[in-house]
């Protein structure tokens, strides 16, 4: 039997879906200026214009969805939908995927896209000098084949039910356009106007675009290096919209005003306190579930984002598909973990050092542990290290007892299946359901298992996860239609409308 | 009043900002004094105890309001002045040890072994205090408070060192010494006799300049992360912490700043006070 998903038919359905989630997010859009151009203020202005060669995150921010499409596309709220490919047929071993490609799509330069295009793409991010970020998820590709022009045919070494998923982090490039880090040539809604070095992008409407056109004239991401001077643009209407807040204080000045839009979105960014799981007395699970009974991360969520922010059980945000609640499974009790530490035999206590990188909100979230942590017998050690101290004395030599840690990608429960992750957590069962999960042959086996690894890891407190960070977007109240989410630190502006003046 | 004035020997009028500067620069640093001693056995609050709310704006419970986690500023800003005064005589320890060593050597030294030391003074001077700090703050393996007072001491101790060796010069050059050398005394006699009690006055008043400046660098060091850790409560790290919060609690910000800043003029104040009272030069030509 061989599996067949249509997608023909959706289209109308998600758009619809995303107008009503969209339209909760700012002010009605009946008379929306089609012509007026939004300005997106941004602290992370890329280093180059190529995914594959280190651009970092302020490229995807612009061109994911915008400039550049994939096969496949994550949306805001987490699902994965067909952007290039019209529809996919797997072989019964789930080693073979056949995608059909839109028809009539023509590159920014007037090329037509074809599957050659798609093979060269993929083999861009696949390939030894790539620096993308997703080089190593890919890396079941064994082999792609484009027997005609709108057909491609990739072959897995194994079984990888997350390859359409993988896929949207793929650009679809031209393959004749040459070197990208400058340049862009993508098949997306807006084609690249004008990149200002240290100070922004400019992308206008693409008129041969295959899908919607844009509901706006046109974007420009304006780029600060320091998040006062991003709010004072805000404030002065240099800028229509700020794409991430990192700071609740700064909004204070937004909150109440009638002029701006403030807006809350589930971030995927989770601050974790990671024990190396490999030491004593870390190796210990009642160690671990004892320190997280003894912190009070609603106090502690408080402290630092004030009103946002949510709370977390596990490494899973809501916005993964194998998210449960399991904030119940070690609720703030100091009692309890007194006595789980005394079960565990440190009735007095223990010494340990945490390795804090010194930006915010470390150092503060540090020291609450400490204080926290005081209260049960356990003394805290804060040693301050710089985020490259970070990178070879954790990342790399595992040379720690306890760390903290933002950890910002969507998807990410994997790592604990790598018992050679830094923080070293290795249980035969988990590791199991992760791996099998990626050979699943339907969607739903791999949500069932992920969600019973992720039940798990809970239960064993591999690490404490003390909060979710809030994804906090800003707009001036005559712009609607930006998503809120941001995931995966993408910007989609298609949807963007700005009321006539 | 005036009658008693006038009764009184005539004191040149002048003589008064002279005692103001240093009078000033006694009541601030000792009052930074006061509160670091008074802070070894009572401060308004337990430091880490989370007493008030999230960035309360100053009151009658919290002086200097409180900080994210609630805990109260102006027990942490007692604290603070406990460390500052800490690193700073610590630093100056160091580097009066190792720089008055090595500035009196290179002045004894043959006219070789001069130049290098020499040489050496001026390229560790050209490197900036904070600068040569970091470094030293690097090569340690963890930060700590000691390990601030040992960089911030040797890398004033440059310094001190080329002052040092000036100074001495210019004694070993006066005649009593040629005496005192062909009476027959050992160098370190004359070291100790002549030489440390002449340049003393001017290198007093260069530590306490000093003293500011490594309470300075201290701020700098904790505010990126290098000085002592949390939860020793450095100015610097306060700074660092209420940076984010300026404008919505703007107090979090000021009152480390307002403390940094006095003690620092106290210093200033009083190594200029302490000049014009120990140079009798600059005393005759006012």
């Amino acid at each position: 039997m061989s599996r067949r998903q249509s997608w023909a038919g959706w289209g109308a359905g998600i758009a619809t879906a995303l107008m009503l989630v969209l339209g909760g997010a700012g002010a009605q859009a009946q008379d929306a200026d089609p012509s007026a151009v939004i300005r997106i203020g941004s602290l992370y202005e890329p280093q180059n214009l190529d995914n594959t060669a280190g651009a970092g995150q302020g490229i995807t921010e612009a061109f994911n969805g915008n400039v550049y499409e994939g096969l496949f596309q994550l949306m805001d709220d987490g699902s994965v939908e067909p952007k290039l490919a019209t529809d996919y047929t797997v072989s019964d071993d789930g080693l073979t995927y056949t995608i059909k490609l839109q028809p009539n799509v023509t590159f920014h330069s007037g090329d037509p896209l074809t599957s050659a295009d798609v093979k060269h793409s993929i083999e861009r991010v696949t390939a030894e000098t790539s620096k993308s970020s997703r080089k190593s998820s890919l890396s079941t590709i064994e082999s792609i084949e484009t027997p005609d022009e709108q057909t491609v045919v990739i072959h897995l070494k194994e079984r990888s039910i997350s390859l359409p998923y993988n896929l949207t982090y793929v650009w679809i490039v031209n393959d004749a356009a040459g070197d990208l880090t400058t340049s862009a040539d993508g098949t997306g809604p807006y084609k690249l106007d004008a990149w200002r070095r240290g100070s922004s992008i400019s992308l206008v409407p693409f008129e041969n675009y295959w899908g919607e056109k844009p509901k706006n004239g046109g974007v420009v991401f304006n780029y600060f290096t320091e998040a006062t001077a991003l709010n004072n643009a805000l404030l002065t209407g240099a800028v229509d919209i700020i794409t991430s807040v990192q700071s609740p204080d700064s909004l204070a000045q937004f909150k109440d005003n009638p002029a701006f839009t403030v807006s809350e979105g589930a971030s995927t960014t989770k601050e974790v306190l990671a024990y190396n799981d490999r030491v004593e007395p870390f190796s210990n699970v009642k160690v671990r579930k004892a320190i997280t009974r003894a912190i009070n991360r609603e106090q502690l969520l408080r402290s630092i984002w004030g009103e946002y922010g949510t709370l977390i059980g596990s490494f899973v945000p809501p916005t993964d598909p194998w998210y449960i609640d399991l904030t119940g499974v070690d609720p703030y009790d100091p009692e309890s973990a007194k006595q789980l530490l005394s079960e565990a035999g440190y009735a007095d206590g223990f010494t340990f050092t945490l390795d804090t990188p010194n930006y915010d909100p470390h150092p503060i979230v540090a020291q609450f542990v400490q204080n926290e942590l005081a209260k049960v017998g356990i003394k805290v050690n804060i040693n301050i290290i710089t985020a490259n101290e970070w990178y070879t004395k954790i990342y790399q030599a595992r040379d720690f007892e306890a760390t903290l840690q933002e950890h910002v990608n969507h998807r990410d429960i994997v790592f604990y299946g790598n018992p050679d992750f830094y923080w070293g957590y290795n249980n035969p069962e988990v590791v199991e359901l992760i791996a099998s999960a990626e050979a699943s042959a339907t969607e739903e086996e791999q949500v069932e298992k992920l969600k019973e690894a992720n039940r798990i890891i809970a239960e064993e407190a591999a690490s404490t996860w003390l909060y979710l960070y809030p994804q906090i977007v800003v707009s001036s109240a005559s712009v609607s239609g930006y998503p809120v989410n941001g995931l995966n630190s993408q910007f989609f502006a298609y949807d963007i409308v700005k009321r006539a003046q | 009043m005036t009658d008693l004035v006038d009764l009184q020997a005539p004191a040149p009028a002048r003589r008064t900002p002279r005692s103001l500067t240093l009078s000033v620069g006694l009541v601030l640093v000792g009052l930074h004094l006061f509160v670091a001693l008074l802070t070894l056995f009572w401060t308004p609050y337990d430091p880490t105890a989370m007493t008030g709310g999230r960035l309360e704006p100053p009151s009658w419970a919290h002086w200097a309001g409180t900080d994210r986690l609630g805990r109260d500023l102006f027990t942490q800003i007692m604290i603070g002045s406990r460390i500052a005064l800490t690193v700073g005589a610590g630093a100056v320890a160091i580097a009066a040890a190792i720089g008055v060593t090595l500035g009196v050597l290179a002045a004894f030294a043959t006219r070789t072994l001069d130049d290098v030391l020499a040489a050496t003074f001026d390229i560790l001077i050209a490197f900036p205090t904070l600068l040569l700090a970091m470094l030293v703050v690097a090569a340690t393996d963890t930060a700590s408070l000691f390990s601030a007072i040992l960089a911030l001491g040797i890398a004033i101790s440059a310094i001190v060192a080329r002052l040092t060796r000036i100074l001495a010069k210019r004694v070993l050059a006066m005649d009593y010494i040629t005496a005192a050398r062909t009476a027959g005394s050992s160098w370190p006699s004359i070291v100790f006799r002549h030489v440390l009690p002449n340049i003393w006055p001017t290198l007093s008043v260069n530590f306490a300049l000093q003293f500011g400046i490594a309470i300075i660098a201290e701020a700098s060091l904790s505010y990126l992360g290098l000085g002592a850790p949390p939860p020793n409560a450095s100015w610097g790290r306060l700074l660092q912490e209420a940076q984010g919060t300026v404008y919505t609690a703007p107090f979090g910000a000021v009152a480390p700043g307002i403390a940094l800043v006095s003690l620092v003029i106290g210093m200033n104040l009083l190594a200029d006070g302490l000049r014009d009272v120990g140079d009798p030069t600059r005393r005759r030509s006012r």
